[in-house]
């Protein structure tokens, strides 16, 4: 029986090698051999991920290394992920930074490789997300938001034209006396922080990789507020 | 006796011109079709009409320019310059290659440089009208008629004369070309009614009626008046253009261009869409804007041609969808969210009073070339009129690239067209040192495969950065074609991996450390006139590639539409794709494998388009054919999109062979992460590309 530590470190190398045939194998070979699903998740595919982040903003991977990584992570979740709710199943026990997010390209709009990059590195680094796909309405976007009890609503508009539906939404939201109640990230290539000050968004992410680190930090702030109220 | 001819060349646009001797530069220059500015009307005051005199022999062109090819300034100008020689010399300029184009005379061989402040209309990028044979079908015919006088026995109304009269000359002076009138429909435009009775009085019963289509007299002149014009006119996103043209003959009189002046207001279409959304009047000012560009355009090439521009009665506009939209006042709301519908698809025939084109004649009608879809518009119909890849056995892909890319592919039996954002990196936005194609913009670049270092040119100068003899030019920025060239030929010479990556074991003494990582210096600091290295960074390197993915993917799914590997031949169209170095588009991977001598920069095909329209109203119906057979496929939408796009975002392709770049690029391996990507979310098997 290998170590624990030989088990991690196989876990984070096929995540980093974005290969989602060894990463399933090596941590069911993990799981069977007992490690705790819990450092399985943080200790190999998060350690895994976090070298995928450094190695995207140092310019040696691109999307595709980072669409591979992401499959690895999801591949490798797929096993560790029914077992953590098993042993976790009160559910709230300790979630750490990540959260439920709903993800959406708005209407008006079709583009969605830069969304569904995030969405897929959001799921891969432990966040549960529900993707409602391209040219959604803002009223079902938000729907799913309350009927899920979201933390964030993440959106995307690729085109000009479409940016501001953005904006409509968190309208939408502050006349629903709903604003207070999700975090809202904003994306796509023409997004500037700008943008997304200018139209009351909490933030947005020039990548993937930044786009999950913003998520993060919109959670612990959503809970250290609440943590105080 | 003949006076003796100088050649004049006008930097940085490059335009030559051979004048008499005594010229006056700023002539020579409104004579070649460079506008300079002049506000003083010649009097030495203004100084908008200054040009800096380039010395040196320039090789090429076979001219030795020097200030004293130009006669002595004048008084006026003497004074104008004394007050400002310090400033030039503090430049660390000569003050004597400084001169007011309104004085000076030519005469002598003399290269000068026209800086932006003194452009008329700045940033010109000149599409000049390539000869191309066109067969003349023109809408309009002019017909010379004596007229019987009215008298007491024989009152009828005038246009009743008139009409009777046509009936009689058309069978006598109809050409095999020209369009037979059809009497008993026959129609008078209001403004040309009203104009008759004078005219005909004036012209003590004879006069030259202009009817269009066979149907309708748009326009009367008293006498016997031969002139008979129209005006081809390409509203670019950036640039606008027009060609007037002689309609019987089809022979181009004059060309002219100018920024479009809707710049302003946003620089590519999705920000004047932005625009029209979000300000009140943001469609009223936007079509304002284009109209009054236009009414001055129209004036402008008249001149050149020696006539008004009342004397235009036909005008063909084409450009892109939102062009379009905009020049007819048409809300563009709908264009820029899905679905993507224009207000309308068909060709339309307007007044141009109208529309508000108040410049040309009363009676002129602008004719708009159908709309193909939303982001693919009346200017691609042009590109197809003109290059006509629906007349071949063969499968071309036509390739128009810009911020936005349209592209279509097809035979005589079939054609598909699709667009693609291609994003701004290839107009030099997004780039580190990324500039618009202008003065100094580094726009070629070549990489040595043993010393690894580069060499460039940049626009405005004919000498490479280490040229001999010459002094090098500097470089201010780098612009989209430079950018192109820079990243392709470090790929070609091994400093950047297929993957994009700067590899990390290549030995140049140009790649070094950066703020954010390694950049490959193109430009050392005392190479710029900015005083600063102009590098690509890892990022720019990211950008191009981010850019090129697209249009591959684009190119991808309509081969695919065929089931076909590989087009015959390739087009690339407008002001851009005309500056690309072909070979390394396809280093690149922006087009897909074709055989090199296959691959062709047409250049401003959408005006040549216009031209056709305008000469050939057959061509016109050719162009609603055209809409009704065109398939239009919606890339985001297909099948594996996003696959594709990934494996499109290596150079050339992490998969696609491009055998015709065999010995052109690096060996290329099969790359084991391109059976990882195609293995989707299932597990990879054993099985590897071969």
């Amino acid at each position: 029986m290998a170590s624990e530590e030989k088990h991690l470190e196989e876990i984070k190398q096929a995540v980093i090698d974005g290969d989602s045939h060894a990463s399933a194998q090596v941590t069911s070979d993990a799981v069977t051999d007992g490690v705790d699903p819990l450092i399985i998740l943080n200790d190999g595919l998060m350690a895994g991920a976090d070298v995928v982040g450094q190695r995207f903003e140092a310019g040696e991977y691109f999307l595709p290394e980072l669409m591979l990584a992401g499959r690895a992570l999801k591949a490798a979740m797929a096993v560790v992920e029914p077992l953590l709710q098993a042993k976790y199943s009160s559910g709230e026990a300790d979630k750490g930074d990540t959260g439920v997010v709903v993800m959406a390209t708005v209407q008006t709009d079709i583009h969605d490789i830069g969304k569904n990059i995030v969405a897929s590195m959001l799921t891969a680094t432990g966040f549960e997300v529900t993707d409602l796909g391209v040219d959604v309405p803002l009223k079902s976007i938000i729907t799913k938001a309350q009927e899920i009890d979201a933390n964030i609503i993440g959106c995307s508009a690729l085109l000009t034209t479409s940016m501001p539906f953005m904006r409509d939404l968190i309208d939408l939201l502050d006349a629903m006396g709903e604003r207070e109640r999700f975090k809202v990230m904003v994306g796509g290539a023409s997004v500037t922080p700008e943008f997304a000050e200018k139209i009351g968004a909490d933030g947005t992410a020039p990548n993937a990789v930044d786009a999950v680190k913003l998520a993060k930090r919109l959670i612990r702030q959503q809970r250290e507020a609440k943590g105080v109220s | 006796m003949s006076t003796a001819k100088h050649k004049v060349i006008f930097q940085p646009m490059g335009v030559r011109a051979e004048v008499e001797d005594g010229t006056s530069l700023r002539s020579a220059a409104r004579d070649a079709g460079v506008a300079i500015d002049s506000i003083c009307g010649e009097r030495s005051t203004c100084g908008k009409c200054k040009v800096v005199v380039q010395r040196g022999t320039f090789a090429k062109e076979g001219i030795t320019s020097r200030p004293e090819h130009l006669s002595e300034p004048g008084g006026d100008e003497r004074a104008y310059w004394e007050k400002r020689r310090k400033g030039i010399e503090a430049r660390g300029e000569n003050p004597d290659d400084y001169r007011l184009s309104c004085q000076a005379r030519v005469c002598g061989d003399v290269v000068v440089m026209v800086p932006e402040g003194s452009r008329a209309v700045q940033q010109v990028v000149r599409k000049s009208a390539r000869e191309r044979e066109i067969q003349v079908r023109p809408m309009l015919r002019k017909l010379y008629l004596e007229l019987e006088p009215a008298t007491l026995d024989n009152p009828r109304g005038d246009w009743e004369r008139v009409k009777a009269a046509l009936a009689a000359a058309d069978p006598v002076t109809r050409g095999p070309n020209d369009l037979a009138l059809e009497i008993d429909a026959l129609a008078i435009d209001l403004p040309a009614l009203r104009a008759l009775q004078r005219v005909v009085r004036a012209g003590e019963w004879r006069l030259t009626v202009t009817v269009r289509g066979g149907r309708e007299v748009v326009r009367v002149e008293p006498g016997f008046a031969e002139r008979l014009v129209g005006l081809a006119v390409d509203v670019g996103t950036t640039t606008i253009v027009a060609h007037l043209c002689d309609l019987p003959s089809g022979a181009l009189l004059a060309t002219e261009a100018m920024m479009n002046p809707q710049v302003g207001y946003g620089e590519d279409i999705m920000s004047r869409m932005a625009f029209v959304a979000e300000d009140a009047d943001g469609l009223e000012t936007l079509h304002r804007s284009v109209l009054d560009g236009l009414n001055q355009l129209a004036r402008r090439v008249a001149r050149q041609a020696g006539m008004k521009a009342s004397e235009i009665v036909e005008i063909v506009v084409v450009g892109n969808t939102t062009m379009h939209h905009l020049f007819l006042g048409l809300d563009t709301h709908a264009l820029g969210v899905a679905p993507y519908v224009p207000a309308l698809h068909d060709a339309l025939d307007l007044r141009a009073r109208d529309v508000g084109l108040t410049a040309v004649n009363d009676g002129a009608t602008v004719h708009l070339l159908p709309i193909t879809a939303s982001f693919v518009g009346a200017d691609n119909m042009g590109v197809l009129l003109a290059e006509a890849p629906h007349e071949q056995d063969e499968h071309w892909l036509v390739v128009d690239v810009g911020t936005n890319a349209e592209l279509v592919l097809g035979n005589r039996e079939r054609l598909v067209c699709t667009s693609t954002p291609t994003g701004p990196a290839f107009e030099g936005a997004h780039v580190e040192y990324g500039m618009r194609a202008a003065e100094g913009a580094i726009e070629r670049v070549q990489i040595d495969p043993a010393t690894l270092r580069p060499r460039f040119k940049v626009i405005g100068s004919e000498t490479w950065s280490d040229g001999e003899g010459e002094e090098a030019p500097l470089a201010r920025g780098i612009c989209g074609s430079g950018i192109i060239d820079a990243v392709a030929e470090l790929y070609r010479v091994g400093v950047v991996t297929p993957s994009g990556k700067f590899a990390p074991d290549a030995r140049s003494p140009n790649l070094r450390q950066g703020e954010n990582g390694p950049v490959y210096v193109l430009a050392e600091a005392e190479q710029t006139t900015i005083g600063r290295e102009i590098p690509i960074t890892q990022e720019d390197v990211r950008q191009i590639q981010l850019a090129k993915a697209p249009l591959y993917v684009a190119a991808h799914y309509l081969l695919d539409a065929f089931g076909l590997e590989q087009p015959d031949r390739i087009l690339l169209a407008g002001g851009f794709g005309s500056h690309i170095d072909t070979e390394k588009a396809m280093l690149l991977g922006m087009i897909p494998d074709c055989p090199l001598d296959r691959v062709h920069a047409v250049g401003n095909s959408a005006g040549d388009g216009a031209r056709i329209a305008l000469l050939n109203h057959d061509r016109r119906r050719e162009a609603v054919d055209l809409l009704e057979r065109i398939e239009r496929i919606e890339l985001p939408v297909q099948p594996g999109f996003q696959d594709q796009f990934v494996l499109a975002l290596h150079l050339p392709h992490m998969t696609d062979p491009y055998p015709h770049l065999e010995g052109l690029g690096p060996t290329r391996a099969a790359n084991p992460m391109a059976a990882k990507l195609l293995g989707g979310d299932t597990p990879a098997t054993d099985e590897e590309t071969d």
